[in-house]
């Protein structure tokens, strides 16, 4: 079949106004259903037709999976919230600033407005040989194109490859992962809880996806627990030009201290592997300490530990090397 | 008082069109019965069609046609067709198919059965330069009109000496010599010898080159997304063996083109020929993906420089090797770095070898600065290396090495109307604060390193002998006719600026008239090579002095007098025998006829005018002439670029933080439109430099980075918000305006202080590539793997 | 159902990438069909009877060694590794996700080990030719009475019976085919001992390659489950228990096997002469034996 892109294919589009409506629509359409967020990852798909769903069930009319909720212990942020809002929350720029910061560095003030924090973290790799529609494992194939010896890959991971070597691209992820946030995904057989951490799935336990959503599965809220709020935080998100550009690498980290001692700590890089990852060989080095330079230098090696390059980004283990190390120095 | 119409800031007639968006670009026409046209592009960057079977996509309902290659115009040898059966590069059209809509055409084209023969490919010029390596064509590597295909190669000792990271002497197709630069080598206090890869990227104009075409008769209309509109109908006219006379030609608007549009597209033929076998308008529509491919790119350069330096900085030697990646159909950025390297640097003695490669990968044009922005942004911070190891002050190494108006350069010894490029460093230098800046370099703030850099960029900025035409209607307005193109840099209405301040009108009064040839259109130049502005500001002020004189004569003719006597001003012409207005002037023209009101042109006007003047006569009073002011020498302007960075040491990010580029243009027709292209250009070139990029998989041949946020062109948040300009002024002499063109000499500078800037940074270390990404610079400060040295398409 | 998994390769040219998944579920059902089936037809044939235990020769011991502890472990070795292979093989596939490639190209190389050691037995130490005997006469018989419970009973074997023998020829394509594919996609996935390298071969010749791995993945599915089920049938115990202890009761021995076809050991002891291995030196290339 002849290739060609930039054209959207015709598809039955179902606009649900409640989670339980949508759940629905998406088992009634088992197999043949996509799940439309802001739409940032869905309509490049589409228009490349690379994916090409006979049905589209777009969630922006599910208003309970719009807006940020306090509640017992925290905030409840609807996966629908646009990435502007979380940027623009106020107790989420004064207690969890970590996540704002991370969402405000996503992309362009367009794009924010439009994305959602349930899509920002629920979106594909951009690896470009899976983008281009080529038979990768990813998708469905039998081949990584981007883990052979000569093959484009410096925007590819450094650890955590299982076959596939692709990215996740979340700026938010690492973000939550901070600040131990919960995801809550619904399905027709009730609501489950990850923690961040766990949402995201790496190529060894399925290649086909990046979260533990399943088909029929929904995201319908993101939990931000008060235990780390007004935590001391970092973020920094490494990228090839100032706007409109996914990670190269990126950090996000949450200190707990008493004096000037860390009594806990949370961090985690993105753009490294296929799965945002939490360091927590860092953390142990961190936790006692006053995050001074020498320990900021272990925990950098500590967290590179394992890394491997492939023939591009060599350059990654340094950056993430020096993320961590910054995030650690940046509480001293 | 007339208004004083050059060197002020005036909103162009096209500004809120463009900001309503009722602006018309070649996309936005329809007309009745129009189908829309989709292209099938090769998969592979090298092979045959060897089968293909349409009947399914044809019996879909909606499918009109299939256009093939065999129904296009082609010609042998390296030479682009609209369609091929033999696809040199993964892109390249093979075959359109019409529908009565896209998605139609779109589902027809993935209907097609179509079988490929891969053929070997080339991707790297150097893979193709070595012994016993693959050829980007059947035929061979290398083509001349004279003996056709031929295989060139480089020996097995070049590349010994090459992978051995010394620079080769290889033969080359292309060599010229000037003075002894073996004999000055030797006389030299410092030799640097450096190895540079310089990438390629694509143009990516916002507006990707769609365009619509229909026939009434033996008449195409003709909707064409292109830089120029005269010179682009010919081209039309010329691919389709047409009378241009039997074409209507529209292009109002042009969403950029940096060189890739020039005399519009390969692909305008398209709708062209397929309107015409199915009787009906057909629209192409061009993708943002289709115009990666079909789009134009840079040449990418790797080079070998060896430059020589007397003990006070003066470059007293060069010797330049450039291979470079031309694409499927050619280009020659090549022969003008050599120039431009010989013209800034005036050392001469100077050696150069050039052999232009074909690859399979998408066709190379002329990108804003061609040639002469890949060599600066690599040589100027050799110079700079060269400056610190002779102690030398860098901005000093700067002048010293800038050409006077004396300089002569290149092979034939090419003279310039004129030059202040030691000017424009001189401001610059005033305006960035070098000495208190360069005090700055390798100051820390934890990791981050400040670094300074300078680039001194020329290019070519004129031509002459081109036609202007315009009328005085009897509404008393000035139409002025350009048949230059709208390419979004304000040269529409700028270059009509000196015959309106000749008449002495307000710009009010001033009507622009273009993109549709219908209304007549002089001679033009294209819109290339930045001639636009010198060119036309001449062409339009000798036909203002036309219609100048024809005004006084026809006031002295009614009112008595001597036309001398009479001054034209506020939209009146007065003299001895009264006053009266320019309308009523242009019905004293009409009634008078003859040469007045255009019946009778000049007959040194170029041919391509007459109808466009014929068409316009008897309107009123028509001013029109040839260029006939002359001149000697090439028109060049210079950009001198100043840049402050900080290069974080622990990510390999560089921030730029201050950025000043002064431009020697002549004389200033509009300081905004100006400023914008100084820094536009500026940041187009930093965009090359440091973050734009084009990466193809050498295994498949196919590139990657194909869409704007791949590609990565700088945006708004890569540059600080107060980058600064200024102009030397200076008019050039030999033109009546004084003005000279700006479009290219910004690129090159805005790189050039880049990547000065960032060699600064480094403490000096010159990694002589772009882009300059925060992976090669980290993994070059942490001795980690980093590109290949001579890697082309890495990124 | 589909058979072939196919794709546009990067050049947009149509390439066979594997078997279909549909054809292991195939294979599943498949393998439950023929066990329940086998089960039900068992159970309305009469009892088997295995005639008249051979005049038993002088000598033969009390427990004869049937595998030796060597064979044994390379047995129950292989069977670990092969139940491993087709766990992760299939397990994801199936629904049960964890990370599966690390174990299985583990396993694979355990595989290939035993394999190799094996051949090196049989060849050398053990009774090599017992098992690649022709009997087509047995063979017809066997059908014959398999199809028909009234046909006489086959003539009985030598070590290996007629099935075993089909069952180790067909297992040894099966697994070699999967082996061989195997071991040429492990240039396919980074080890600490090479990097890899997916071009090795076209992806038309990979494609070949995955579809032979493929199917025989899917048919291991059916030749495991039905050689686990014989062993776990009751009237087959007495040999699944060999394969554990290493021999067999001179019962079973002189009820199964022709004591004229298979020279006997005494179970950790030495060779017990059951004589008769010359008269059948044309049909059983067992008198090559050098152990």
């Amino acid at each position: 079949m002849a290739k060609i892109r930039d054209m959207i294919p015709a598809f039955e589009l179902l606009q649900p106004t409640s989670v339980e409506a949508a759940l629905n629509l998406l088992d009634e359409h088992r197999g043949e259903a996509w799940v439309l967020a802001g739409g940032l990852d869905s309509f490049d798909w589409f228009k490349d037709r690379v994916k090409r769903p006979s049905v589209v069930v777009d969630l922006g009319g599910i208003a309970e999976m719009h807006g940020i909720r306090e509640v017992t212990n925290g905030l409840e942020i609807g996966a629908m919230t646009t990435l502007t809002e979380v940027v623009r929350h106020a107790r989420i720029r004064s207690e969890w600033s970590v996540v704002a910061d991370a969402a405000e560095h996503v992309a362009t003030p367009q794009i924010r407005n439009q994305g959602t924090l349930g899509g920002n973290v629920s979106q594909d790799t951009r690896c470009w040989y899976y983008r281009s529609g080529w038979p990768c494992y990813r998708a469905g194939g039998n081949t990584c194109y981007a883990a052979a010896p000569q093959a484009m890959n410096r925007e590819h991971c450094i650890m955590g490859r299982s076959r596939c070597v692709a990215v996740n691209p979340s700026d938010t992820a690492p973000a939550l992962i901070a600040v131990d946030a919960k995801m809550i995904v619904e399905s027709s057989k009730g609501p489950k809880v990850y923690d961040a951490e766990d949402f995201f799935i790496g190529p060894a336990i399925d290649i086909t996806r990046m979260t533990v959503m399943k088909e029929r599965d929904l995201l319908t809220r993101i939990h931000i627990p008060s235990t780390w709020a007004n935590a001391e935080f970092y973020y920094e998100k490494v990228r090839d030009r100032g706007a409109w550009d996914f990670q190269l690498v990126s950090v996000a980290a949450a200190f707990q201290k008493e004096g000037d001692r860390i009594t806990a700590a949370r961090i985690a890089v993105n753009g490294v592997a296929p799965y945002p990852v939490r360091v927590e060989a860092a953390e142990r080095i961190v936790v006692g300490t006053t995050g001074d330079e020498a320990t900021a230098a272990a925990a950098g090696e500590a967290a590179i530990e394992g890394a491997r390059a492939l023939r591009h980004n060599d350059y990654k283990i340094a950056m993430m090397r020096n993320l961590v190390r910054r995030a650690v120095r940046s509480v001293a | 008082m007339a208004e004083k119409l050059v060197g002020t800031d005036i909103a162009p007639p096209d500004l809120h069109a463009k900001i309503t968006g009722r602006a018309r670009y070649a996309e936005d026409f329809r007309a009745p019965g129009m189908v829309f046209a989709k292209l099938l592009l090769s998969p592979m960057p090298h092979a045959r069609v060897r089968r293909v079977d349409a009947r399914r996509a044809l019996a879909m309902p909606g499918v009109i046609d299939i256009l093939r290659a065999d129904e296009v115009p082609s010609r042998d040898g390296p030479r682009e067709a609209c369609l091929t059966d033999y696809p040199r590069y993964e892109g390249e059209p093979i075959l359109a198919v019409a529908a009565v809509d896209e998605e139609t055409a779109a589902a027809a084209i993935e209907a097609i059965e179509i079988d490929f023969e891969p053929l070997p490919f080339v991707i790297d010029p150097l893979d193709s330069l070595r012994p016993g390596g693959p050829n980007a064509y059947v035929e061979g590597n290398q083509f001349s009109g004279q003996d056709g295909w031929s295989e060139f190669r480089w020996t097995a000792e070049d590349f010994a000496v090459i992978d051995a990271g010394g620079m080769p002497d290889p033969s080359c197709p292309v060599e010229w010599t000037k003075g002894d630069p073996d004999a000055a080598f030797a006389e030299s206090a410092l030799v640097l010898e450096e190895t540079i890869v310089h990438q390629s990227l694509t143009h990516h104009p916002m507006e990707p080159r769609s365009n619509m075409a229909y026939w009434e008769g033996d008449r195409l209309f003709a909707f064409v997304s292109t830089q120029s509109t005269q010179q682009t109908k010919f081209a039309l006219a010329s691919a389709l063996d047409m009378d241009p006379e039997n074409i209507t030609f529209v292009a109002e608007f042009c969403g950029g083109g940096f060189g890739s549009k020039i005399s519009g597209t390969t692909v305008m033929q398209v709708p062209a020929i397929f309107s015409k076998k199915i009787g009906r308008p057909v629209m192409l529509r061009v993708t943002r993906y289709e115009e990666n491919y079909i789009g134009r790119a840079r040449p990418g350069f790797q080079s070998w420089l060896k430059m020589g330096f007397l003990p006070n900085g003066k470059c007293n030697a060069i010797d330049l090797i450039i291979v470079q990646e031309s694409g499927p159909y050619g280009a020659s950025d090549y022969a003008t770095a050599g120039m431009i390297a010989d013209l800034t640097y005036t050392p001469q003695n100077m050696r150069f070898r050039a052999v232009d490669m074909f690859t399979n990968t998408p066709p190379k044009a002329a990108q804003r600065g061609p040639g002469g922005a890949q060599i600066i942004s690599m040589m100027e911070p050799i110079l700079e290396k060269a400056a610190r190891e002779l102690g030398v002050d860098r901005l000093e190494m700067h002048r010293l090495n800038a050409p006077r108006g004396d300089v002569k350069f290149g092979p034939r010894d090419s003279t310039l109307t004129s030059v202040h490029a030691i000017e424009a460093l001189e401001r610059g230098a005033e305006m960035f604060d070098w000495p208190a800046k360069v005090a700055l370099s390798g100051r820390r703030d934890g990791s981050r390193v400040t670094g300074v850099g300078i680039g001194l960029s020329p290019y070519t900025a004129g031509s002459r002998d081109r036609d202007g035409l315009m009328i005085i209607r009897p509404d008393g307005k000035l139409y002025v006719h350009q048949g230059i193109g709208n390419l979004g840099t304000h040269s529409i209405a700028d270059t009509a600026r000196p015959a309106a301040e000749l008449l002495g009108l307000s710009w009010d009064d001033v009507v622009i008239v273009w993109g549709d040839s219908s209304k007549g259109m002089p001679r033009s130049t294209v819109q290339a090579g930045s001639q636009t502005t010198h060119a036309h500001t001449r062409a339009n002020h000798a036909a203002g002095m036309d219609a100048l004189q024809k005004v006084r004569e026809v006031a002295a003719a009614t009112m008595g007098g001597a036309p001398s006597a009479y001054r034209v001003d506020g939209g009146r012409v007065s003299g001895p025998g009264g006053t009266m207005t320019l309308g009523r002037v242009a019905e004293r023209a009409i009634q008078m006829g003859g040469r007045y009101d255009g019946h009778v042109l000049p007959e040194d006007i170029h041919e391509q005018t007459i109808p466009a003047a014929q068409m316009l006569a008897g309107q009123g009073l028509m001013g029109v002439a040839r260029d006939n002011y002359g001149g000697e020498g090439n028109v060049y302007s210079w950009v001198a670029g100043f840049a402050l960075v900080e290069l974080d040491e622990e990510t390999g990010v560089v921030a730029l933080k201050e950025y000043v580029g002064i431009t020697d243009c002549g004389t200033v027709i509009h300081p905004r439109s100006l400023g914008a292209q100084v820094l536009g250009g500026s940041i187009q070139g930093m965009g090359m430099a440091m973050t734009q990029r084009w990466v193809f998989d050498p295994k498949w041949g196919v590139p990657f980075a194909n869409r704007l946020y791949t590609a990565r062109p700088p945006g708004m948040l890569d540059v600080p918000p107060d980058l600064k300009w200024d102009a030397v002024g200076i008019a050039d002499p030999t033109t009546p305006v004084g003005a000279k063109g700006i479009g290219e000499p910004p690129v090159g500078a805005g790189a050039a202080a880049l990547t000065c800037a960032v060699a600064d940074a480094m403490g000096g270390r010159c990694l002589c590539r772009t882009p300059l990404t925060p992976d090669i610079i980290l993994a070059e400060l942490e001795g980690r793997t980093g590109v290949g040295r001579l890697e082309q398409h890495v990124g | 159902m589909e058979f072939w998994r196919r794709a546009a390769n990067p050049w947009g040219q149509d390439v066979l990438i594997g078997v279909s998944w549909d054809l292991m579920w195939a294979a599943v059902v498949g393998a439950v069909i023929f066990l329940a089936g086998h089960a039900i037809w068992l159970r309305t044939r009469p009892a088997e009877s295995h005639g008249t235990p051979a005049a038993a020769p002088p000598g033969i011991p009390e427990r004869i060694e049937r595998h030796s502890l060597a064979a044994r472990i390379f047995h129950w070795t292989m069977s670990a590794s092969m139940l491993v292979l087709l766990v992760t093989a299939f397990a994801p596939v199936m629904g049960w996700q964890f990370p599966w490639v690390t174990i299985h190209w583990i396993a694979g190389v355990v595989l290939i080990a035993t394999v190799v050691y094996h051949v090196i037995h049989a060849i050398g130490w053990q009774d090599f030719w017992s098992m690649f005997q022709l009997g087509v006469g047995e063979g017809i018989a066997t059908l014959r009475h398999v199809l028909s419970p009234k046909a006489p009973a086959p003539p009985k074997a030598g070590k290996y019976p007629f099935d075993h023998r089909m069952y180790h020829h067909v297992i040894v394509v099966v697994s070699l085919a999967a082996i061989v594919t195997g071991a040429l996609m492990m240039v396919r996935i980074d080890t600490p001992f090479w990097t890899r390298n997916p071009y090795l071969f076209s992806d038309s010749v990979w494609g070949a390659m995955y579809v032979v791995h493929g199917l025989a993945g899917v048919s291991l599915i059916l030749l495991v489950a039905a050689h686990i089920y014989f062993a776990l049938r009751p009237e087959k115990h007495w040999m699944t228990w060999s394969m554990i202890r290493g021999w067999i009761d001179r019962e079973h021995y002189l009820e199964h096997f022709d004591p004229a076809k298979w020279d006997v050991t005494e179970a950790g002891g030495g060779v017990s002469g059951a004589g008769g291995a010359g008269a059948l030196a044309d049909a059983s290339p067992s008198a090559r034996r050098d152990d």
